[in-house]
């Protein structure tokens, strides 16, 4: 049973670097924090056949997907000994180059923060309900395969 | 008793974003509906989901339940 609401971890269009330097900022009032580890997924301009991508189009099931993360961070944080957890996977159309994912795990050393990050990004690929479309210069497109 | 599906991914392709289908009891039913409506469905990897948990076996649904068909999820 859920009993905190589930936080959103969506955000329409690209996570800004500004974004990500700005929460590393909030970070120097929590002294207990020995290391961060961050992770940023980058839409890759991948060439299929030929054809360049030039955006990807994320959709998701939302709700689902904030529930299904609710469980995974409640896991993460059982599992690993963190101060603190910020997840934000972007919607609607991320072009090449911009940042899509950004995780970013503290605790007092880094070895907690550093397995934790990389935990969730693999859960985050793997159990939570958003689909990539790829978007080709010719405006024709293909589904996204996570590998 | 009619079902309303939202659909995602790839699925949008080729079902459209909703779906309402008649006379459907449990999500083995479901399944068989969808495969002689959209005969493209049989070949294709998908999940059920009712009320946001993903279906295991036969689940018997009531008209307030939210089903929702998913391809393999890429996020990320």
């Amino acid at each position: 049973m859920i009993l905190k609401k589930p936080k959103n971890i969506f955000v329409r269009g690209p996570v800004a670097a500004s974004f990500i330097g700005a929460s590393i900022q909030k970070h120097n009032t929590k002294t207990e924090i020995g290391g961060h580890s961050i992770f940023l997924g980058q839409v890759r301009a991948d060439v299929i056949e030929e054809k360049k991508v030039v955006a990807i189009e994320y959709t998701a099931y939302e709700e689902m997907a904030m529930e299904q993360m609710h469980v995974i961070r409640e896991e993460i944080f059982a599992k690993y000994q963190l101060s603190c957890m910020h997840i934000y996977h972007s919607l609607g159309k991320i072009a090449a180059g911009e940042i899509c994912l950004f995780v970013f795990t503290s605790s007092p050393h880094r070895k907690a923060a550093i397995d934790a990050c990389s935990e969730i990004v693999e859960r985050i690929k793997t159990e939570l309900p958003i689909w990539g479309k790829e978007l080709f210069t010719d405006e024709s497109h293909q589904w996204k395969v996570n590998k | 008793m009619q079902i309303k599906i939202i659909i995602f991914g790839q699925l949008c392709d080729l079902l459209g974003e909703n779906l309402v289908l008649d006379n459907i009891a449990d999500t083995d039913s479901l399944t068989a509906a969808l495969h002689r409506k959209y005969p493209e469905l049989v070949n294709t990897k998908y999940m059920i989901a009712v009320n946001k948990k993903l279906v295991v076996g036969n689940i018997i649904l009531s008209n307030n339940n939210t089903v929702a068909l998913m391809p393999a999820f890429s996020g990320g």
